[in-house]
């Protein structure tokens, strides 16, 4: 048993979006798949996908300054939205 | 601009009332339970109905920040996160997921309550059940009184602003820098990415932190450090809450 990881959706994505570079965020939990994550979408559509090494700790922590390597899309695993109000 | 797509990498198992679970539940026989879960685990249409199958009235509610109703996030670590009363009324707190980063969200949130309730996890991956109790936030509760206290006392105090945008709150930072202005004290506003304690040390002027990103920073790192570092929140109203936690 494991965690839907929902890779269909991820290339139908790619593809519809017709997205060229993809960056991957995973909680610690998931970072063991990253290699077979990155494989699949990599043999399924035409985009370079990149792993992020760093934090995963909620939709609140999302990479930045990926618009300077052309990153279209980053697919954040782990996480759904969330609501930000001021404290 | 970067697009962002969540995954919610939701559990395929099943979550079921058996073994470890039932067992501690025909023990304690709850009437009534707050139910929160994880976004992995937050399928429990079944459990809820094999739950009050066997007499036991569930609790819901939409965490203040979580964007599922019965999904728990780390931040929703305040009593008003949850509008509706429910860990008041209810007879039992019960967690579906893994690990203790959400669970101690909910302990958290009753820290400035008389009576704290113990949180029941149950991991369905695992089949385990652990309780947590007050013990299990009793140091950060004793490092959050002893830094207002500090941070009260503070002439010279440094706010750190994120710049992660679902962390950003630079609105209520500059609110706060103006009111502590206001009371005679040097403020300085500080921009960065992460907060790592070690470049805190960089800036001895400073006598008081203030951390304006995730407000576990503020209950759950500063066990592991000396430096004085408040949560955004806090710092408005510092003897107010210090009476709260009594």
């Amino acid at each position: 048993m494991t965690y839907n990881l929902e890779l269909d959706k991820i290339v139908e994505e790619i593809k519809e979006k017709e997205v060229k570079q993809v960056l991957i965020q995973l909680p610690d939990g998931l970072k063991p798949r990253a290699g077979e994550i990155v494989e699949v979408i990599e043999k399924n559509t035409d985009a370079s996908v990149f792993i992020w090494l760093g934090s995963c700790f909620g939709a609140c922590d999302l990479p930045l300054g990926l618009d300077i390597l052309k990153i279209d899309l980053t697919v954040g695993f782990g996480h759904n939205r969330f609501l930000k109000e001021e404290w | 601009m970067t697009r962002a797509l969540f995954i919610d990498a939701k559990w395929e198992g099943e979550i079921k009332v058996s073994g470890k679970l039932q067992e501690y539940l025909e023990k304690r026989k709850p009437k009534s339970i707050a139910l929160f879960s994880s976004v992995q685990f937050l399928d429990v249409e079944d459990f809820v109905l094999e739950l009050e199958n066997a007499g036991i009235r569930v609790l819901r509610t939409k965490a203040k920040r979580a964007f599922s109703p019965g999904q728990i996030l780390g931040c929703d670590c305040y009593a008003d996160c949850f509008s509706d009363g429910i860990i008041d009324e209810c007879d039992l707190i019960l967690y579906v997921g893994d690990g203790m980063f959400h669970p101690k969200a909910l302990l958290l949130s009753q820290s400035r309550s008389s009576r704290i309730k113990p949180v029941v996890i149950f991991n369905p991956v695992s089949g385990g059940v652990e309780e947590i109790d007050k013990d299990n936030i009793e140091k950060q509760v004793l490092r959050i009184k002893r830094n207002l206290r500090l941070f009260m006392n503070a002439n010279s105090i440094g706010i750190v602003v994120s710049v992660k945008p679902g962390q950003q709150y630079l609105k209520s930072a500059n609110e706060l820098k103006e009111k502590l202005k206001s009371e005679g004290k040097r403020v300085f506003i500080f921009l960065s990415d992460s907060i790592d304690s070690c470049e805190l040390e960089n800036f001895p002027f400073v006598e008081a932190w203030v951390n304006s990103a995730c407000p576990r920073i503020g209950t759950d790192d500063v066990v592991n450090s000396d430096k004085v570092v408040v949560n955004l929140r806090e710092a408005f109203s510092p003897l107010e809450v210090l009476e709260e936690l009594g």
